[in-house]
């Protein structure tokens, strides 16, 4: 008798049940459509902020590395004050000249300053002092005009770079090169324009005005001992696990410290920043997993509830089926598949809205969302944990159905 | 005489109730032969619907021995029973037990659903064993109809069509006309005696001396034991039903 002939006809028997209840069976299997769209959804957007943020460490080759200072934990603060553990110019400048697995390193200092062109005056712009290496640490080309020199950083020569926003916010000519601006007191000549990215993930999005300096500037505005940061670019993405030991290696050394010493400062390649974020992804994914767990739990006691009321509804047709020959494995599997086809059908039906989802937000603009999909293996995840609902909790009120006495079940009103 | 189809010899029913205990059948003692077609009467409490059960496999005799067709089916299991019911028996209801949402053909090839071991092809050949049974009770023109649409008469075609439709050893019919008016109930009745000249064996639970004139033999019961056992002519109540309607003949 259990034949595939007879599973597929059970299946099918199924699915004309569910469609003869299809209000009460979209009810009922609105616990696992929820549990199931949302997990996708969520799983797309992830997936896509993933591609999406791996392409562009991908631009970077993987190969940035970042230094800023950092008080050792667990240690009292005055054994270790900020002056001892600031970045200083001259330890980037050790860097540059000793560490071989270096492309190039830049300090960065950030500042807000008042600036004046001759048709504008305005307040708190952003002014970053770079040293050259700054264009390829950050991936922005200079698209008029000319980077800084060394000349410019040694001879603390008062030229700025200006990105799109300057100029528009400045009133600033299409072609600023040339241009004399009042920064901070001081009169800069306009050397060059910075392209403005705006679609990046990572680092600093340039949302506003921008002006750059060379470093060697940023004393005239900064108080003593001012912060500055420093990014480095490997040789090859390959080569950033050792540029980060040669970057330390020659920080230590320049700060004296011995083997026993603790780090004040911290060095880190972007790789280790893509484990964070690939851990911070894969913590989400876990939630996501754990709210579609409690969502089967709470679709699957709803369909352990409706085959209970279907068993109940349909004793006496169990009877007859009973009574001209149905066997009680025969009875347990039809009411078993109808439960799991109920299942696999808000599982389907869950996919597809969490489909719709992924688009939905794919197209959100600005989101950056826009690789966001569905992978296979959600979908037969999906798949494999609704039918597993169904065989679980479908079992009770099968194993009910097959015991029933047919005698019993034909009297049943 | 033809060879016996049910040798039941013994056989007691006893059921537990709480506390209490009810003996259903005390010892009963029934031989049937194949072809013939056999009232079982009695009034309620007497024990003909146990009897029915148990010569239906639908129950097992709690003492006593029951051989169908030469097997002993009183100590199978549940799923054993559940495929000799599916070979050997037809049932007819006095309800009739249509499945609402399945229409009059579907509803008659119900029983080879549950055939064993079938292939892919066997779905087809199902279907034309199903309209074939549909037109032997003269349904075949209804076989798309649910039976929602059919008259009670029809209905108990459609459940005669698919009692025979397996060709078992035994049609069983529990009260199969309680539910009809008279011109029905002849017809349906008219359909039994067809079948049973064809050759089937049938065997019909009754409380009306009407219905039990239209069969050979009456067994009567009373209090779970059998109280009489006589060809229908020489039965007291139902022999001169038979009579009348011979004259009518």
């Amino acid at each position: 008798m259990l034949t595939p002939l007879f599973y597929f006809e059970s299946v099918m028997l199924a699915l004309r049940q569910i469609w003869a209840n299809k209000l009460r069976s979209i009810l009922t299997a609105l616990g696992i459509i929820v549990g199931v769209a949302s997990t996708t959804a969520v799983i797309a957007a992830l997936t896509g902020l993933k591609t999406k943020v791996l392409a562009e460490f991908e631009t970077f080759g993987a190969a940035r590395i970042y230094v800023w200072p950092s008080r050792p934990e667990g240690v009292p603060r005055n054994l270790f004050p900020w002056e001892k553990i600031r970045l200083r110019k001259e330890e980037a400048a050790a860097i540059a000249e000793q560490c071989t697995s270096l492309k190039g390193i830049t300090p960065i200092s950030e500042t807000t300053l008042s600036v004046q062109s001759d048709g504008e005056n305005l307040d708190g712009v952003s002014v970053t002092g770079i040293w050259p290496a700054w264009h390829a640490t950050e991936n922005r080309q200079v698209i008029m005009g000319r980077p800084f020199s060394q000349a410019d950083i040694d001879n603390a020569r008062q030229v700025c770079l200006v990105n799109d926003l300057a100029v528009r916010d400045l009133q600033l000519p299409t072609d600023p090169v040339g241009e004399h601006l009042i920064i901070g007191g001081r009169r800069f000549l306009i050397v060059g324009v910075v392209e403005t990215i705006t679609e990046r993930m990572t680092g600093f999005n340039t949302i506003s005005a921008e002006l750059f300096i060379p470093h060697s500037l940023m004393d005239k505005f900064m108080d003593r001992d001012y912060f500055m940061r420093f990014v480095a670019l490997a040789n090859s993405p390959a080569e950033a696990e050792d540029a980060q030991a040669d970057i330390t290696r020659v920080l230590r050394k320049v700060r004296g410290l011995g083997s026993t010493d603790l780090e004040t400062f911290r060095v880190q390649p972007i790789d280790q920043f893509i484990d964070q974020f690939k851990s911070v992804a894969s913590g989400i994914t876990a939630v996501a997993g754990g709210i579609v767990a409690i969502s089967l739990l709470v679709g699957g006691i709803g369909i352990m509830n409706i085959m209970l009321v279907s068993v109940s509804e349909r004793t006496r047709e169990i009877g007859l089926r009973k009574a001209v020959g149905a066997t009680p494995t025969a009875i347990l599997l039809q009411f078993l598949l109808e439960a799991v086809t109920l299942c696999l059908a808000g599982g389907l039906i869950g996919v597809l809205i969490g489909q719709g989802f992924a688009l939905a937000v794919s197209s959100i603009p600005g989101a950056r969302l826009e690789n966001s999909s569905v992978p296979a293996w959600a979908v037969a995840l999906a798949f494999v944990f609704s039918a597993a609902v169904g065989v679980i909790f479908g079992m009770f009120p099968a194993i009910k159905a097959s015991r029933l006495d047919p005698i019993e079940a034909l009297r049943h009103e | 005489m033809a060879e016996p189809i049910i040798e039941v010899r013994g056989v007691k029913k006893i059921y537990r109730v709480g506390v209490e205990t009810i003996h259903a059948l005390r010892g009963v003692d029934l031989t049937i032969a194949a072809g013939e077609m056999v009232a079982i009467m009695g009034a309620s409490g007497s024990g003909k619907s146990t009897l029915m059960n148990t010569l239906g496999c639908l129950d097992r005799p709690t003492e006593g021995t029951y051989h169908l067709g030469g097997r002993e089916v009183s100590n199978l299991t549940p799923a054993e029973l559940a495929q000799v019911r599916n070979q050997e028996i037809g049932f007819v209801f006095q309800s009739f037990e249509l499945l609402p949402r399945l229409t009059a053909l579907e509803n008659v090839e119900l029983p080879l659903l549950y055939a064993r071991g079938k292939g892919w092809g066997w779905a087809k050949r199902r279907r034309e064993l199903a309209k074939e049974a549909l037109d032997r009770v003269g349904l075949s023109q209804r076989m798309d109809h649910r039976p929602n649409q059919l008259s009670g008469g029809q209905k108990q075609r459609v459940a005669i069509a698919r009692a025979i439709l397996a060709r078992p050893r035994i049609l069983m019919a529990d009260e199969p006309t309680g539910n009809l008016d008279t011109v029905t109930t002849d017809e349906i009745l008219a359909l039994f005696g067809r079948l049973h000249d064809e050759g089937q064996t049938v065997i019909m639970v009754t409380h009306e001396n009407d219905v039990a004139a239209h069969c050979r033999r009456v067994v009567r019961l009373r209090d779970g034991l059998v109280l009489s056992d006589l060809p229908a002519g020489d039965d007291p109540a139902v022999g001169p039903l038979v009579r009348e309607r011979k004259v009518a003949a």
